[in-house]
């Protein structure tokens, strides 16, 4: 907490700048609500998507939410962490009574609230042009589900992002950026997939992060195992990014 | 200049005890003991992989050491970092894109325990002017003037700065080192890395010289000076060119030359010599003495940059 308190400033600043970088806008925030219309828009009120009690438009509405808030919290914190260690930015910060831990939050922070707008403009383009109807609770309740179930893949951005370098940042935050999306069946229905795919896909955290989505608007509790495989995953990214980043530590 | 006054009494702003760093067989410190004391201006100069920049890292807890031990202010040089006493501009200190300057120094104003106010940060850094500016559309000379502001956001007791005035032209140098002085005025201890030993005899009153890992000499830039042979005598000598008496004479004269009282170093090219000796009178005296017969002799001191140089090559050759 105090570090959070000391980093204020720093996570105030790393809004603006995400704020100011208009690709990384774009690619969290309008594309994400794009595909939707590009997916659901010409579907008809009462088509179900597949494997799902769900209409198309709320289940995909569910699916490029999730997908907008990856974006912004996996690709913003692993590449800018990695290029920043590169820089040397990082090591500048260590210099002043900033704690280690307060850059790695400032990070996460700024990039949930990145994440945030991702979430609801997908919602309000799903309601204005699907006419996507939910109880105010149930609105209410997404939108926190997903921001804080967006935690979980923040804390892997932050592990890619110590993992790798400046170069290689971008091929292996993509490969697992588009691994998650496609396996954890943001872009199309799992349903669709081969059974054995699917049998993998039920364990896929971003699988999990959709499903505790769809169950709210459903009006249902969340299934036992989607949240068991998000608070997994989750302990796994946060561990795998101590590690990584007490390791850059010691190195330089 | 204040002189160089280390009572023990003092905690040393800076303490290293035989600190060692290695990186795999490449030994980057090597032993090294060192105090700094409240006040001082001190140049670390080295050739380049003498350890200047491992031990700056070291100094501020970038890097453990295998064995020795760091201390600032008689605490561990975290400690001192988060109790806002040190501020630093690296060679490898990047800075935050997108941001302007005066958002960022307003950053490192905020993180400060004892911040300075940021119009006055920007000020004492010469940035009045680029406060608006992107920090990505910087020169390379107006970025260092930037890691200059975040290291001195707030109240500081020691400055560490590595290579501070690489990319800047020579009046913005001279103007840096006006404002470091000012700093140095105020009480503040003050450490810095150059290639430019101009800077380093202008600047500082104690002078370190380093050498693979280990501190080769260490005193005032007169004092460097004066250890590494304080004066530069060079003349013709007729003899040397083999003309007159052919090579036998050359070999003579040249004998005669090496007998010299007081060398520290000798040169001959064609018929010019270059002495350098740590006592020019005397040196000047025996040479007449001896029945050689210099022409246009000319002795001068010797630049801190001379000096550095034949102590360092005195230390390869003896190494060798």
């Amino acid at each position: 907490m105090n570090s959070l308190l000391a980093a204020r400033g720093l996570i105030r600043l790393e809004v603006v700048r995400a704020l100011r970088n208009r690709k990384f806008l774009f690619f969290s925030v309008l594309y994400p609500a794009g595909l939707f219309l590009l997916i659901a828009g010409g579907a008809d009120a009462g088509t179900k998507a597949a494997g799902s009690r769900l209409d198309l438009a709320p289940f995909m509405m569910v699916s490029m939410a999730s997908f907008g808030a990856l974006t912004a919290v996996l690709l913003g914190n692993s590449e800018r962490i990695a290029k920043e260690r590169e820089s040397g930015w990082v090591r500048q910060l260590r210099l002043t009574p900033l704690p280690g831990r307060g850059y790695v939050l400032a990070k996460s922070a700024s990039a949930t609230v990145v994440s945030l707008p991702a979430v609801l403009v997908v919602f309000l383009v799903a309601a204005v042009t699907k006419d996507v109807r939910l109880a105010a609770w149930q609105w209410l309740a997404l939108t926190a589900a997903l921001w804080a179930g967006s935690l979980c893949f923040a804390a892997l951005g932050v592990a890619i992002g110590y993992l790798a370098t400046g170069d290689t940042v971008r091929p292996v935050s993509m490969l697992v950026y588009f691994g998650l999306s496609a396996l954890g069946g943001l872009w199309m229905p799992t349903a669709t997939f081969p059974g054995w795919i699917q049998r993998i896909a039920d364990w896929v955290p971003t699988h999990a992060y959709a499903g505790l989505g769809r169950s709210l608007v459903l009006g249902h509790a969340p299934e036992p195992r989607d949240l068991a495989v998000l608070i997994a995953s989750f302990a796994l990214f946060t561990a795998g990014a101590g590690v990584l980043y007490r390791k850059d530590t010691l190195k330089a | 200049m204040t002189t160089i006054s280390q009572p023990a009494a003092r905690t040393p702003v800076v303490r290293l005890e035989a600190v060692a760093k290695h990186f795999g067989e490449v030994r980057a410190v090597d032993g090294l003991s060192l105090d700094l004391y409240p006040g001082q201006t001190v140049a670390l100069l080295g050739p380049n992989g003498a350890g200047k920049s491992t031990t700056l890292d070291l100094l501020l807890g970038l890097r453990g050491p295998d064995r020795g031990s760091v201390r600032l202010f008689g605490a561990e040089p975290r400690e001192a970092i988060v109790a806002g006493r040190v501020g630093a501009v690296l060679q490898s200190g990047g800075l935050m894109g997108e941001v302007t300057v005066a958002e960022l120094v307003r950053l490192a104003c905020q993180l400060h325990p004892k911040p300075h106010p940021p119009a006055e940060v920007l000020a004492g850094a010469g940035l009045d002017g680029l406060a608006d500016r992107r920090v990505d559309k910087l020169s390379g000379g107006q970025r260092q003037r930037v890691r200059f502001a975040l290291a001195t956001a707030g109240a500081n007791d020691l400055l560490v700065l590595d290579e501070p005035t690489t990319g800047m032209d020579v009046s913005a140098r001279g103007a840096f080192w006006a404002t470091v002085r000012q700093q140095a005025e105020s009480g503040r201890t003050v450490l810095f890395a150059t290639h430019y030993l101009e800077e380093a005899d202008a600047v500082a009153d104690r002078v370190l010289v380093l050498h693979r890992g280990r501190l080769l000499a260490d005193g005032t830039a007169a004092e460097i000076k004066a250890r590494a042979g304080a004066r530069r005598i060079s003349f013709d000598l007729a003899e040397l060119t083999g003309a007159e008496g052919g090579r036998e004479r050359a070999a003579v004269a040249e004998q005669r030359l090496r007998a010299l009282p007081f060398l520290a170093g000798i040169e001959v090219q064609g018929p010019t010599v270059r002495l350098r000796s740590t006592d020019a009178d005397a040196t000047v005296y025996a040479l007449y003495g001896s029945g050689l017969r210099p022409r246009n002799l000319e002795v001068r001191g010797l630049g801190l940059e001379q000096a550095f140089l034949a102590l360092t090559t005195a230390e390869e050759a003896r190494q060798a």
